[in-house]
């Protein structure tokens, strides 16, 4: 539990310190006012030059007592429509997988770019909704619109 | 009047309650030196052993000829013969048996063999060099010479009452038994390490580097691996996560101006390690990752470094620096399931908390002509090809196929059977849920009569009830109908017969329980021993046996082609069937009779497993050559 708050401390200390263009990432405040270390708040905007671009689209990291030993969860708010996005909101994604890709050296940096770098490369081989899935198989134009819409509903803060 | 498509009644699962629990993935085996070693250690026990042995041949085998290429004879002879035969051997019996019941009682069950010790076990190994010939295993005739020398000698100074010449030659292995042997974890551990070792030496690799390598390539032939390390070293060692460099000692350091990117401390005296890709960690980040894998995600032989993105596999070296005494145990716990789950002639004993592994030669693609059944130091009998409870004499590939079929089609078969026609037309299985005579099949439109099945249009005006007699419409369709309807009672047929020695092994085995109750007041009933009562422990045995063996020829059955041989299996499989329902109807009998009929129960005893013996035999000899077509 300390290893979690202390690594958390160390992120945002960094973060804060510098931090790719656009994005967004802080912790959330409690009703009390005091700092929740283990919600953090943040916003992945889309790739410049791909379908995605001059969207923002925000998203919790929930981070489990074992963090770092065990990944974060993050999940879109509102539930974003992409093929590894689950219908609640969860991402998909190797490096968020304990039993793949996950290594305790990741930071929110990382997960945060490797999200951005999803949205435009959605990986067929692990659908999370039927939704997005089945127009991204099916019908690319009528996926394309589709995000052009979502890129839409999100505009940058 | 509307035609209906029956609907789907649930489906039974007929599965074994064995759990699956590790399937070896196909690779080469490797025959290893230990077996040898161990026969020698422990020639005293197998003495002792060679004794069960020898008794349960002069009971069992006698009646049948050796397996030899004398085959052709053979089987127009054992038709012939048998009966006959096998009522001089019962009276051959009846002499020996009421002479010596404990003798008896370790004769009966073969499979008990394998069972007490390694010694055991090879003893059992040690009996059939014709089988092994067949399946052309030139090292194992190398060493089975010394072993057999062994068991003549011990014959000589046992056999003076009841031995000839003919039951010395029959002292082989059974043909559907298959040479095997249990390894109990540290002879596990211990093969693992000579063949590190003996790579390690080759290679002129550090032994973590070897064992890596061998994991890396999931134990391989040591022929292979070394022949792709020495075309392709660099690749290999990078695949393997070895890096190019395998020198230098692992030891923790501290190192200036470092933060841990783990835990995100820095101090001036922080012990960091890091493997030769230099992602560098604190020891307490990397040893928690570590305890990690090894203790919740139960991986060992394959762990990787922590950094991000990183292949490099966590050596054994690095281990043994890092992992913390409590954890090594589990660790090399770990190490040995996968070299098990790896090695394509190991496979782990399915029962529940079973310790051993079974090593054994019978290769996978084998497995049509070969049923390999070996049992466990736990006596588990188990199917060393499928895992599955022993399921002699039908092949793993006709089991899956059986299984499957009983789990999809049994239940529905049935209800199709009692409630259903098929369209004349188009084959569609239709249920007539009410009204008129007057069907039409709702796919294809076909109109017809569903008391005689032709066609309505012939049918004028009796609208209601079908008075009409061969008509030629009539009978085709009614053909057809036949044959699909007797596709179907073949497969109930052998299904119900299957299902009711599943269901009697079952019974039988609550019997078992009660049995020994039965024996305790049958020794203070009668005044038997203890020992003179075991023939009912043993009858109950070869009972559950028996039935399971049967159960698994109905199976078989359905599956086979029609010849001469099919008929000689059914023979045989009727043979078993009737001593089989006489046993175990007398082993119901009332505890006061069970008493007198001591002798009967124990000559069926030794009759019933004397036939399934000739049963298991002839089929293995069969199907091993092709004989039998499925």
């Amino acid at each position: 539990m300390t290893l979690c708050l202390n690594r958390l401390q160390e992120e945002r200390k960094q973060w804060r310190r510098d931090h790719p263009f656009g994005f967004v990432a802080k912790p959330i405040r409690t009703p009390q006012g005091t700092l929740d270390l283990k919600t953090w708040q943040c916003a992945v905007p889309g790739k410049k030059d791909t379908l995605w671009e001059g969207g923002v689209f925000k998203l919790d990291v929930i981070f489990p007592d074992e963090y770092p030993t065990k990944p974060p969860k993050c999940k879109f708010t509102p539930p974003l429509f992409h093929p590894n996005v689950y219908p609640s909101g969860t991402v998909c994604l190797s490096i968020l997988n304990e039993e793949e890709a996950w290594r305790p050296a990741i930071t929110i940096r990382q997960i945060l770019l490797g999200i951005q770098d999803l949205l435009n490369e959605p990986n067929p081989e692990s659908p999370a909704q039927a939704d997005a899935y089945n127009l991204f198989k099916k019908d690319r134009p009528a996926y394309e619109r589709r995000v052009r819409q979502v890129v839409k509903e999100n505009p940058p803060m | 009047m509307f035609p209906t498509l029956p609907p789907p009644p649930t489906p039974r699962a007929f599965l074994s309650d064995v759990p699956l629990r590790f399937i070896t993935p196909p690779s080469t085996r490797k025959r290893k030196a230990a077996e040898a070693a161990i026969a020698d250690d422990t020639l005293p026990l197998l003495k002792s052993a060679t004794k069960a042995a020898h008794t349960r041949n002069a009971t069992s085998t006698s009646l049948s000829d050796t397996p030899s290429d004398k085959d052709e004879k053979k089987k127009e002879k054992e038709k012939e013969n048998t009966k006959q035969q096998d009522k001089l051997d019962i009276e051959h019996l009846t002499g020996f048996v009421s002479s010596s019941s404990s003798s008896v009682g370790q004769s009966q069950c073969p499979k008990k063999r394998g069972i007490a010790t390694p010694a055991t076990t090879t003893a059992s190994m040690d009996s059939d060099d014709d089988f092994m010939s067949d399946m052309s295993s030139d090292d194992f005739l190398g060493t089975q010479g010394s072993d057999d020398e062994s068991i003549g000698e011990d014959f000589g100074d046992l056999d003076t009452g009841f031995s000839d010449d003919k039951e010395l030659i029959s002292h082989q292995r059974q043909p559907f038994e298959v040479e095997f042997k249990v390894l109990d974890p540290p002879e596990i551990e211990r093969e693992q390490l000579a063949q590190i070792n003996n790579v390690a030496a080759i290679l002129g690799l550090p032994p973590e580097s070897a064992a890596i390598l061998l994991r890396f390539r999931r134990w391989v032939q040591q022929e292979r691996l070394i022949e792709e390390y020495i075309s392709r070293e660099d690749e290999m060692l990078e695949e393997a996560g070895l890096g190019t460099k395998c020198q230098g000692v692992a030891k923790t350091e501290v190192v200036n101006d470092f933060m841990c990117e783990i835990c995100c401390e820095d101090g001036p005296d922080l012990e960091t390690y890091a493997m030769r890709c230099g992602h560098r960690f604190c020891v307490d980040c990397y040893r928690h990752y570590l305890s990690g894998k090894i203790k919740e995600e139960g991986e060992a032989a394959r762990i990787e470094c922590p950094g991000d993105n990183c292949h490099r596999i966590v050596d054994s070296r690095s281990l043994d620096l890092l992992v913390t005494d409590d954890l090594k145990d589990r660790y090399r716990e770990l190490l040995t399931r996968t070299y098990v789950d790896d090695k394509e002639n190991l496979r782990w004993c399915p029962a529940p908390e079973c310790q051993y592994a079974i090593d054994c030669s019978v290769k996978q693609r084998d497995l049509f002509r070969i049923v390999p059944t070996v049992v466990c130091a736990c006596k588990h009998d188990f199917c060393f090809g499928c895992s599955l409870k022993d399921h002699q004499p039908t092949p793993c590939l006709l089991v899956k196929r059986w299984l499957q079929k009983c789990e999809d089609d049994s239940e529905t078969a049935n209800w199709i059977s009692a409630n259903t026609k098929e369209c004349p037309r188009c084959q569609s299985t239709i249920e007539k849920n009410g009204g008129c005579n007057h069907m039409t099949c709702r796919k294809c439109k076909h109109e017809f009569c569903w008391m005689c099945m032709g066609l309505w249009s012939e049918h004028g005006t009796s609208w209601y009830n079908c008075s009409r007699y061969e008509e030629k419409s009539g009978s085709d369709a009614r053909t057809a109908q036949q044959k699909s309807r007797a596709s179907l009672d073949r497969y109930l047929h052998y299904y119900n017969r299957y299902a009711n020695h599943e269901q009697s092994a079952k019974l039988d085995k609550d019997l078992y329980l009660k049995t020994e109750k039965k024996m305790t007041s049958l020794q203070s009933q009668s005044g038997l021993s203890w020992i003179e009562v075991q023939f009912l422990d043993t009858a109950s045995q070869v009972l559950q046996q028996c039935r399971q063996t049967l159960k698994w020829t109905y199976a078989f059955a359905f599956y086979l082609e029609r010849n001469n041989l099919t008929e000689i299996f059914e023979d045989n499989q009727k043979d078993l069937e009737l001593a089989v329902e006489s046993l175990s109807e007398m082993f119901e009998k009332p505890v006061p009779e069970l008493a007198e009929l001591k002798v009967d129960i124990l000559d069926k005893t030794a009759y019933c497993n004397k036939r399934r013996v000739i049963l298991l035999s002839d089929t293995a000899e069969n199907l091993s050559k092709s004989k039998l077509i499925h």
